[in-house]
């Protein structure tokens, strides 16, 4: 195939590599089944699981890798909104292969170094990822308290935008 | 049977069973629901045998082709390049999942892993180790083959011709950052691709072709078991 043809197959696939996709998700009317997410012993975290979303209880989860520089940039915005609202649970959520070459101390450690001072865990079976169709990061979805998903949105999110979102949950 | 007529075959039978092999099918899952064939798209995709090429593979020091495994593993394949902001972490940490299920589950031996870089110039060895391991993969494993052309022009004959992934590399200035404004100083130059994940049955033929957005690791995981336990 010369250039021209694998170009014009490029535009009908109509894929980039570059920026990151944004929307809100539709909020469905009826909850979503909980996903149990293990847990790691970190700052703001004990070592265990947890499910999320929380029943009864707002949730925010953001889905991150370690590679991930746009994750890392997150990290003092989430801090921020985290000290604003007792009442929400955050969780982070580490979507990468664990066991390999990234480890749960290697998670650990990124989340020390970036101040991070809720829960994070590792989605080790996939079952978030496949749950949520988690396919890239940063990804955050905002339960309500019916454990109804009621933003998502991928890439970098402000302060304002997540507020919003939880003041309305 | 020859692609013309399974193909026919595909559109006789209105429903197509997956997971069922037999001599004449020479994959295990359905063809996808989508308006084109797989004769329309510019790479590889169902039903299509792998095509056949020879690449470095750095990491091991040896020369690879892409055909090395018929007979005896499946093949997830891919194209990256290491400077690239979000989508290729994605294709390959999705290989590296599945090179961390084979491990887990005992068939790392009947799994073989091949990104392939395009962008020669800047992806030497050590700097797709380490790309490989931030991704979570195991870079020193016989089954992580990371591929990569010798010159700027092979990669445009191999990956952009043969495979029908298309690149093209974007000035920083014309680089689209985020929707929020977002500059990411670690990745000065991209570079616009289509993103394509390919997993190719032990017969050589592709199974599914994923492009566009990359699925989620589960969805490759869903096919790559359903591909095995028909081989098994």
């Amino acid at each position: 195939m010369n250039r021209r043809g694998y170009l014009a197959a490029l535009a009908s696939a109509g894929v980039v590599g570059t920026g990151l996709a944004i929307h809100r998700w539709n909020s469905d009317p009826v909850g979503v089944d909980s996903v149990t997410i293990e847990t790691l012993d970190a700052p703001g975290s004990d070592a265990g699981t947890i499910q999320i979303p929380l029943l009864d209880q707002p949730t925010v989860v953001d889905c991150f890798a370690t590679w991930c520089s746009t994750c890392r940039a997150m990290m003092p915005r989430l801090g921020q909104v985290h000290e604003q609202y007792d009442d929400v649970e955050f969780v982070s959520v580490s979507v990468e292969p664990i066991g390999l070459s990234v480890h749960r101390h290697d998670i650990v450690e990124w989340w020390k170094q970036h101040d991070g001072r809720w829960t994070v865990g590792i989605d080790q079976n996939l079952e978030f990822t496949g749950s949520f169709d988690i396919t890239t990061v940063p990804t955050t979805l905002v339960f309500d308290d019916t454990q109804r998903v009621v933003a998502r949105e991928t890439g970098m999110k402000s302060v304002e935008t997540m507020s919003t979102w939880l003041s309305g949950t | 049977m020859y692609r013309r007529e399974y193909l026919t075959a595909f559109s006789a039978a209105t429903v197509w069973v997956a997971g069922c092999l037999s001599d004449d099918t020479p994959t295990a899952l359905s063809p996808p629901d989508r308006a084109v064939s797989s004769d329309d798209l510019a790479y590889p995709a169902h039903g299509e045998r792998l095509p056949e090429v020879e690449l470095d593979s750095p990491l091991h020091d040896q020369v690879v082709s892409t055909t090395e495994f018929v007979d005896a593993r499946e093949v997830l394949m891919t194209f990256v390049l290491t400077r690239c902001p979000g989508p290729c972490h994605t294709l390959t940490a999705a290989l590296a999942h599945a090179q961390a299920d084979a491990n887990e589950h005992g068939y790392e031996s009947e799994l073989a892993l091949m990104p392939v870089t395009f962008d020669p110039e800047h992806d030497d060895r050590l700097t797709l180790e380490e790309f490989s391991r931030d991704n979570g993969a195991d870079p020193t494993a016989a089954n992580w083959q990371f591929l990569r052309p010798e010159t700027p022009t092979e990669a445009e004959t191999v990956v952009g011709e043969t495979f029908g992934v298309g690149f093209e590399e974007v000035p920083p200035e014309e680089a689209d950052h985020d929707d929020h404004g977002h500059h990411d100083d670690d990745h000065e130059t991209t570079f616009i691709h289509t993103n394509l994940l390919v997993l190719v049955n032990r017969d050589g033929y592709v199974e599914r072709a994923y492009d566009g957005q990359p699925p989620s690791a589960d969805v490759i995981l869903d096919d790559l078991h359903t591909v095995r336990d028909t081989f098994a």
